[in-house]
């Protein structure tokens, strides 16, 4: 017998054909690369198709803390993609379709967490896993031993669709109209490599939920939404999905826009395929920051756009796989391993009720329940992953869900097998309670690994977490059930927008150091699929967000209103009560007094980097620059609290008036005779930032300049819906942040 | 060692009562001070997982852990890749994981205690060492070996973790507790190069 040398030998003819060839073909421009012989744009496009992801310092620099110091990587300038250096450690994104895992395939990722990452598997808000600091040279057979489990990496990052994400509890839901599993699976697999598909402009996110009232779909910032429909024609019950287009979170969310209240299940495939389509030929190509669907949907209005959708549904070619799946909708049933039953009376495990209280739910089928596995951050290492596919074996009958909370779902318990599954759990340091409740932090990468991170998001939700956990039991129920979620920027992949309390990742300069901040955003709505999205309140020092979530936890629970959500009661009190919070917590100790306000959570490194000397010049300039920064921040509360009293017009002035303040800041450094009038500090702007280029984000280039620009050319149009006032506000803040880095960076505090 | 990728494990005392988020800042340290011969890139915080990690001192070649991974609180040095030949292989990981702990345990700020005579070698690498009973006579040989030699006395090699799924682990007990520095001394001393 031939003892295997490689995984590619051993796992001969246990992978699908198609599969294991891509993953040859990835192996081979691996090497033509290492040999030069592909051009690294060409082959970073390549490598994030497969899922294999940059991290930061990629650039092979890192900041100490007191100096950057350069990554001596043995392969030396070799790059895998533009400043990313070969050796540098990555992420792989492993796609895992409507979250469902399988016990063989949980047992495969742990072993790949052990052998090459750093022993966590990372569960995503879009129920992908990830695995970091990975190697590029081992993920051809990472990919591989994938494959042989029936998952591919194909499509999890790059232009292309995205995972396909659907309520965890679907097929078992009390509320849902049907399961929408058969359809979330089938389109998976009709659009993964779908020639429809290969040439977006920038990512596109499919989302299913089973009903329209509750967040498990979060459908309403998906660049396509399908919720669970049906309709009684003749008597027959028709299955069809209410069906959103041009959804989406990012730096300026949008919500999905009605396509068609009543699409046909025989018409979701095509239709969506159409949309793709269209998406393709009209998306965005140039300014990857308006490449999404949300902005030709935007541009076009939603008539126009469903007459083009309409129009190339058409003209496409039939494909038998529109309809063949459902003569078949029970392909992915699950069988259950045990008959149902109940809870037997008696003495359980310590901790057991808490965590039945939060964890547990009842499914629609009598005598099963749904058992939440709480992972804090998502993380959760490989013999904890080993446990819990062995659990589904003993208990379950083979499948899981990776949820967007960062939490593992088990279906078809037992009811009279939970307190002995949960007493497995617990052994394994797996039993916390509060799935879904406030100290569930749910975050972003953050500054851990994430190029883009601005401020230690998973810092945060840690620091939240324990603080939280202490006094969990104490909290008073409505205060239990509120969500906290964590972006590291503003790029929203912790979904800061959708909780009662989210923050997002900011910095600021003060006492001439940079301090880690979060802006605080609140009023978002988690609920029906994720219904309506919050404002920035402000910004708070890092060190200060957990005071601030205790006091508006404390307020809400003592003056809250019999049934009153967290969201009512700020629009009851109002943002200006908040605001005050906000003000009252801005105010940090001098860096003497105090230095941990000046480093981030979980990382010791000081946050203020620059060896910033306050010369005269400096000194004059500094003060006024950071005054007008502060006056365009006021300027855009007052316009949020215009949008609150419906005050739209007003509020979008407000708006546009806080870029002019926050460019007139900027360019009186320049410029010390500019005036008042707009049309000249849009010009100097221009002249000063913008044509130099010093305005330009080191990721988002000219993006935020860009929404002062159009916002000048369009301030004379009256009539700005709440929707297009709520969009510019959203746009202003990042102008307005931008500024402040641009300032940072100027002022000479940033490497 | 024809398994490249390999785990070796020195365990704390258990009377320590120490946070282990307390190591963040002196892995940052091991950084900026290049205090360790390996190319170091980054500190992660895994303490928020319980049985985890916990801090991680993230390397090009080999990474750090301090964390209770198995359950208990030690020290892992994991090599991921490169290194010297299978030959030296498990030698130049004790060398490193002795001079990391020698580098803990002079920390005024965490103030840690190794147990130096227990350790676990774990063989992260299902290709080339599987869990099964031809890997594990062959690597307990080395391991007799090598301990043997710079231990002295009696050596015992356990087998854990019988289960196929489980990377091969074994549990290495000397029969004494000797002194970091002396263990190190008779390694040759710290690394010189980056592995």
């Amino acid at each position: 017998m031939t003892v295997a040398t490689t995984w590619k030998q051993k796992l001969a003819g246990q992978m699908r054909e198609d599969w294991a060839r891509e993953i040859d073909i990835f192996e081979t421009q691996i090497e033509l690369r290492k040999k030069g012989k592909v051009e690294e744009k060409l082959f970073a496009e390549t490598r994030l198709r497969r899922g294999t992801y940059g991290q930061r310092y990629d650039n092979g620099q890192r900041h100490d803390g007191e100096k950057t110091q350069t990554l001596a990587f043995p392969s030396g300038e070799l790059t895998k993609g533009p400043v990313t250096m070969w050796d540098a450690p990555g992420m792989q994104r492993i796609k895992i379709p409507y979250g469902k895992l399988t016990a063989d395939q949980l047992d495969t990722l742990s072993e790949l967490a052990e052998e090459y990452s750093d022993q966590i598997l990372h569960i995503t808000t879009r129920q992908d896993i990830q695995l970091h600091f990975i190697h590029i040279e081992d993920t051809p057979d990472l990919m591989r031993r994938l494959a042989a489990v029936g998952i591919t990496t194909r499509e999890a990052c790059g232009n292309t669709v995205r995972n396909v994400t659907a309520c965890p509890y679907a097929g078992v839901c009390n509320t849902e109209s049907f399961d929408v599993i058969p359809y979330a699976n089938a389109l998976t697999f009709f659009l993964l490599g779908h020639p429809d598909t290969q040439d977006f402009g920038r990512k596109f996110k499919v989302a299913f939920s089973g009903c329209k009232d509750e967040p498990c779909g979060l459908t309403n910032f998906h660049d396509a939404g399908a919720i669970a429909r049906t309709r009684t024609v003749n008597g027959e019950v028709k299955r069809g999905f209410e069906f959103y287009v041009g959804g989406g979170l990012g730096a300026v969310p949008y919500p999905a826009t009605l396509f068609d209240e009543f699409l046909p299940e025989e018409e979701l495939l095509p239709i969506t395929q159409a949309v793709c389509r269209v998406f393709a030929r009209l998306g965005e190509r140039e300014n990857r920051a308006r490449a999404r669907l949300k902005f030709v949907v935007k541009k076009l209005g939603i008539e126009e756009f469903k007459r083009l959708v309409l129009e190339e549904r058409g003209k496409l070619r039939p494909d038998e796989r529109w309809v063949s799946f459902l003569s078949d909708l029970h392909v992915t049933d699950e069988k259950p391993l045990k008959p149902g039953s109940e809870l037997v009376p008696g003495r359980y495990p310590d901790g057991f009720d808490a965590w039945r209280r939060t964890n547990v739910q009842p499914q629609s089928q009598k005598g099963y329940s749904t058992a939440k596995v709480t992972l804090p951050l998502g993380d959760f290492t490989p013999a904890q992953g080993r446990l819990m596919a062995e659990l589904a074996r003993r208990y379950t009958g083979d499948s899981m869900r990776a949820t967007v909370e960062q939490n593992l779902l088990f279906r078809w318990v037992s009811n009279a097998d939970l307190p002995a599954f949960y007493g497995e759990l617990a052994q394994a340091g797996l039993g916390m309670a509060g799935a879904d409740h406030i100290t569930d932090v749910t975050s972003c990468p953050g500054t851990d690994t994430c190029k883009l991170g601005i401020s230690s998001s998973r810092g945060l939700a840690t620091e939240l977490h324990k603080q939280l956990t202490v006094i969990a039991e104490q909290l008073d129920p409505a205060a239990q059930g509120l969500h906290i979620k964590c972006s590291g920027c503003s790029n929203s992949c912790g979904q800061h927008h959708v909780a009662d309390m989210g923050f997002l990742g900011v910095s600021r300069n003060m006492n001439g150091r940079r301090v880690p901040h979060f802006q605080l955003v609140i009023g978002g709505q988690y609920k029906n699929n994720a219904g309506s999205y919050g404002l920035a309140i402000g910004a708070i020092p890092s060190k200060h967000v957990p005071k601030a979530v205790k006091t508006l936890t404390d307020r809400f629970v003592a003056e809250k209103l019999a049934g009153e959500t967290f969201q009512a009661f700020v629009a009851r009190i109002g943002k200006k009560e908040i605001r005050k919070l906000v003000d009252q917590l801005s105010v940090i100790p001098s860096y003497e007094q105090d230095p941990s306000f000046y480093s981030d959570w979980g990382d010791p490194r000081e946050y203020t980097i620059g060896d910033l000397g306050v010369g005269e010049c400096a000194g004059e300039v500094v003060p006024l620059v950071q005054v007008g920064l502060a006056n365009s921040e006021r300027e855009l509360f007052e316009a949020q609290l215009l949008l609150d009293d419906g005050n739209s017009d007003n509020a979008a002035a407000r708006a546009f008036s806080a870029m002019v303040l926050a460019a007139q800041a900027l360019t009186r450094e320049k410029n010390s005779f500019l005036g008042e009038g707009v049309d000249e500090i849009v010009s100097e702007f221009r002249t000063h930032y913008y044509d130099t280029k010093l305005f330009f984000d080191p990721f988002a280039g000219g993006k935020f300049a860009h929404y002062f620009f159009r916002a000048y050319e369009h301030r004379s149009e009256a009539g700005a819906s709440k929707e297009g006032a709520h969009q510019l506000i959203e746009e202003a803040q990042l102008f307005v942040e931008a500024a402040h880095q641009c300032y940072t960076r100027i002022a000479g505090a940033l490497p | 060692m024809l398994s490249e990728r390999l785990q070796l494990k020195l365990y704390l005392e258990p009377s320590q009562h120490f946070e282990v988020e307390a190591l963040i800042p002196v892995f940052h340290r091991f950084i900026r001070e290049q205090l360790i011969r390996e190319l170091l890139i980054d500190v992660v915080d895994y303490s928020h997982v319980p049985n985890g990690p916990g801090v991680v001192l993230i390397g090009h070649g080999a990474d750090f852990y301090l964390g209770a991974l198995d359950g208990a609180y030690g020290l892992v040095y994991s090599r991921k890749r490169g290194g010297p030949g299978p030959e030296a292989r498990l030698e130049d990981a004790l060398r490193r994981l002795i001079d990391a702990a020698r580098l803990l345990e002079q920390d005024p700020t965490v103030q840690l205690r190794f147990k130096s005579g227990e350790l676990s070698l774990r063989l992260t690498d299902r290709l080339h060492a599987p869990n099964d009973d031809a890997t594990f006579a062959g690597v307990k040989a080395e391991v007799e070996a090598l301990f043997g030699r710079i231990y002295g006395g009696e050596i015992a090699v356990e087998r854990l973790a019988a289960s196929g799924k489980e990377p091969l682990s074994l549990r290495v007990r000397a029969s004494g507790s000797p002194a970091l520095e002396a263990l190190l001394e008779k390694l040759g001393g710290p690394p010189s190069v980056a592995s």
